[in-house]
């Protein structure tokens, strides 16, 4: 016990280890923006995304710049402009969904044709 | 020591819980049970940020991602009634290419990271203390070091998003309406928004 204590006091999470985490997560909003049809999917996916970007500004400040608060600040505005983001969405998709019946952005092409 | 050991605990734990909600988010197919995933990603990573000292942003994150962001992202499933529908499996082609660009971006990012050291400090991280108030303190700083003009900006930013996201969302769309002012401008009440031919029709579909 007790020496399983020590080996897990020794493998504390160092800087790669957080990089890994917030780009697997990054990775995987990736996929969900590639795959999902439905456009407010879509959308949570992006935010998935995002928080992994406001998480890797918080790791760099808390390795790179202990005792500095810049990398906290980025990831205020990275809230701030995602809450932007999902305000001017739900209304672009509650306009949408009006217009079309659906937000399948599939069939979202009046553009193409 | 024991601390150490809980706080590798506490990571590989906070890890795994954020990558399978993460994973839901994108594979759920009932857009309802995806949003709660999501939520549970934001929360999971509020604890993230109170590991890494940045217990201000915790709270931040908590109040703006969960309490807001979330709220609004339902609001957008239950207005466009994805509630009701399942979403169909990506096809087979989507899927695998969706899945090879982000295996492909996970590989070279963490190639890169395995091949780069970064300049860190020698000392062990020290936990900063007081956070919020040397955050605000940074915010409102007008030198060259401090962020009062991101600030004041992103405070336009939302505001321009307010009032986008009504104009969008609106009954009926800016160019349906009399080439007037529309009421706005003058003092009558703009609540009485002329009906149109195409809102007619469309209030008969939706009922």
């Amino acid at each position: 016990m007790n020496a399983l204590t020590q080996a897990l006091a020794n493998q504390t999470p160092g800087l790669n280890h957080w990089l890994v985490l917030s780009t697997v997560l990054f990775s995987i909003g990736l996929y969900g923006l590639l795959t999902r049809r439905n456009a407010v999917g879509i959308l949570m996916a992006v935010e998935v995304m995002l928080n992994s970007a406001a998480l890797n500004f918080v790791v760099f400040n808390y390795f790179v710049t202990p005792g500095a608060f810049d990398g906290q600040i980025m990831a205020i505005f990275v809230i701030a402009v995602a809450a932007a983001e999902v305000v001017v969405g739900m209304a672009i998709f509650v306009a949408m969904f009006r217009l079309r019946h659906s937000v399948d952005v599939n069939r979202i092409d009046t553009l193409k044709h | 020591m024991i601390g150490q050991a809980t706080y590798t605990l506490a990571f590989y734990f906070l890890a795994a819980a954020s990558v399978l909600l993460a994973l839901a988010v994108v594979n759920e197919r009932k857009l309802l049970r995806a949003a709660v995933a999501l939520m549970g990603v934001l929360t999971v990573s509020a604890g993230l940020y109170a590991m890494l000292g940045a217990e201000f942003l915790a709270g931040v994150q908590v109040l703006v991602y969960v309490g807001g962001i979330v709220v609004l992202i339902v609001f957008a499933i239950m207005l466009t009634r994805s509630a009701e529908l399942l979403e169909d499996r990506p096809d087979k082609l989507r899927s695998a290419l969706g899945a090879v660009l982000s295996i492909g971006f996970l590989g070279s990012v963490v190639w890169v990271l395995k091949s780069s050291t970064f300049a860190l400090p020698a000392a062990a991280p020290l936990a900063p203390h007081d956070d919020a108030r040397e955050i605000g303190v940074l915010l409102l700083n007008y030198t060259s070091t401090g962020y009062v003009l991101p600030f004041e900006i992103i405070s336009l930013l939302l505001l321009a998003a307010v009032i986008g996201g009504i104009v969008v969302a609106r009954k009926t769309a800016p160019a349906e309406q009399p080439f007037t002012s529309g009421g706005d401008l003058a003092g009558e009440a703009d609540f009485e928004v002329p009906r149109t031919q195409h809102d007619e029709a469309e209030t008969g579909v939706r009922q």
